[in-house]
């Protein structure tokens, strides 16, 4: 089924700390995307232009204003209360599945958006998993729960799908452009058109693409990065390299191409750091215990 | 219990994780990793094709733009538009293939948008466009050639 050395990692005890850590920011997040989310807008588009993609192709136009605004109600609600941990395990799967049509529309414009299906790739483990376990209320109401192998396969399933998606990412990009996307001037003349499109010329943009070096460097850069992604998987000191690096390529997207893509950045960074172990660190126990590096997924 | 990365030598014996959650995860990860080698959409599951194709300094397109009463163009300003509009490339590109009706419901809801901001729309036209970004003046590119593909006359409603 998995590999036996993989399924040894995915399936090893886990925190439950962590994985209430990944379920409070996940669903913070997701509560944020549906609070400023442009569902209204998109309800009201005249049907010529509608591009469902998935399960929308089994209607003829977006859904009604009223459906969405009963929709974003609801995912809203549930993603608010599964991330405070109240009936997380009602809760969440329902915010999961309230969300999934409104992401949905905004995908229905004719092109595949990226920036949300991260965020909500990385929640489908957390579904059915315990994850409101820990710093939740309903946890308030039981003893405090111990490591356990409920608690691990969740996060690094998650921790999988986050390095998967960069990786894939740049595979794309070999198997449909090859070298030529980083050894052409495939760079450059996506910055230039890039700049092209924007009320005022672009700084940031012009400048690597005036520069053809800096253009290939750039290109060769991201490409490394998304390609070398899993390693942090392998080697979790690596996250020190990997993920500073793929928060400054979409920063960097930002600036020249003004693509938003803080959703899918800030969910590598919930995924992809231990933050009870940063907390740890940051306030010691007094017990000796000495921990590992803060991004590693898991302390020895 | 030690826990170790994938790569770990040491890597323990798996635990005693529930038998279900070994077939979810085995049976979620592997749509995963189809999608994303096979490059498939199956939306949320997807191939993740962000800025995958090599693009070329002469870029195919097209633009569309309103015509006023007095034959000026204007392009419409997608961008100001709501969301609902924001898929105009994919439309644009699409165009050809649509049927008649879908053309002109197509144009229809443009020029409804411009003239709900106040804008004048006798025509809507739809051009190919090539651009040559490498050709720069300043610091913007210089204007696409264009053809002439598509011409509409929206009425007005009621």
């Amino acid at each position: 089924m998995i590999p036996r050395r993989l399924e040894g990692w995915l399936f090893a005890p886990g925190d439950p700390r962590r994985l209430a850590a990944v379920r409070i920011g996940l669903g913070g997040l997701l509560a944020a995307r549906l609070a400023s989310g442009p569902y209204p807008e998109l309800a009201t588009q005249p049907p010529a232009l509608f591009r469902p993609i998935s399960f929308l192709r089994l209607l003829d136009r977006m859904p009604s204003p009223e459906a969405v605004a009963a929709l974003q109600a609801l995912a809203l609600a549930a993603a608010v209360l599964a991330t405070v941990g109240l009936l997380t395990r009602v809760t969440l799967p329902l915010a999961w599945l309230a969300a999934l049509p409104l992401v949905a529309m905004t995908s229905s414009l004719g092109k595949v958006v990226h920036n949300d299906v991260l965020l909500l790739l990385c929640l489908v483990p957390l579904l059915p998993s315990p994850a409101g376990a820990a710093w939740s209320l309903d946890a308030r109401q039981r003893p405090a729960a111990g490591r356990g192998p409920a608690f691990g396969w969740p996060v690094r399933t998650a921790m999988v799908v986050v390095a998967g998606a960069y990786c894939f990412s740049g595979l794309a990009k070999l198997l449909h452009a090859g070298p030529a996307w980083v050894t052409g001037g495939n760079l450059r003349w996506v910055l230039y058109a890039a700049s092209d499109t924007q009320p005022h010329p672009n700084p940031y943009a012009l400048f690597v693409a005036d520069r053809p070096l800096l253009a290939h460097l750039v290109a060769a850069a991201t490409l490394a990065v998304e390609l070398g992604f899993p390693l942090v998987l392998w080697r979790p000191r690596l996250a020190w390299l990997l993920i500073p690096a793929v928060l400054a390529m979409h920063a960097g997207i930002g600036l020249t191409m003004h693509l938003n893509y803080w959703a899918m950045a800030a969910t590598v960074l919930v995924v992809l750091v231990d933050w009870p172990a940063l907390a740890d660190r940051l306030r010691p126990t007094g017990r000796g215990e000495v921990p590992g590096p803060v991004p590693a997924e898991e302390r020895r | 219990m030690q826990v170790t990365s994938p790569a770990g030598r040491d890597t323990p014996d798996p635990a005693p994780a529930p038998r279900w959650a070994r077939w979810f995860v085995a049976v979620y990860l592997g749509l995963f990793v189809l999608c994303g080698v096979a490059g498939f959409e199956a939306w949320p599951l997807t191939g993740w094709r962000l800025f995958a194709d090599a693009r070329q300094a002469r870029q195919p397109g097209f633009q569309a733009v309103t015509v006023d009463g007095a034959g000026r163009e204007t392009p419409v300003p997608f961008r100001d538009l709501p969301a609902g509009y924001h898929g105009d490339v994919q439309v644009l590109k699409g165009f050809a293939g649509l049927t008649a009706t879908r053309q002109a419901a197509v144009c229809q809801a443009w020029a409804a948008a411009v003239r709900d901001r106040g804008g004048e729309v006798a025509e809507v036209r739809i051009y190919q466009t090539v651009t040559d970004v490498s050709r720069r003046a300043g610091d913007r590119g210089t204007p696409p050639e264009r053809t002439l593909r598509f011409t509409c006359r929206p009425g007005r409603p009621g």
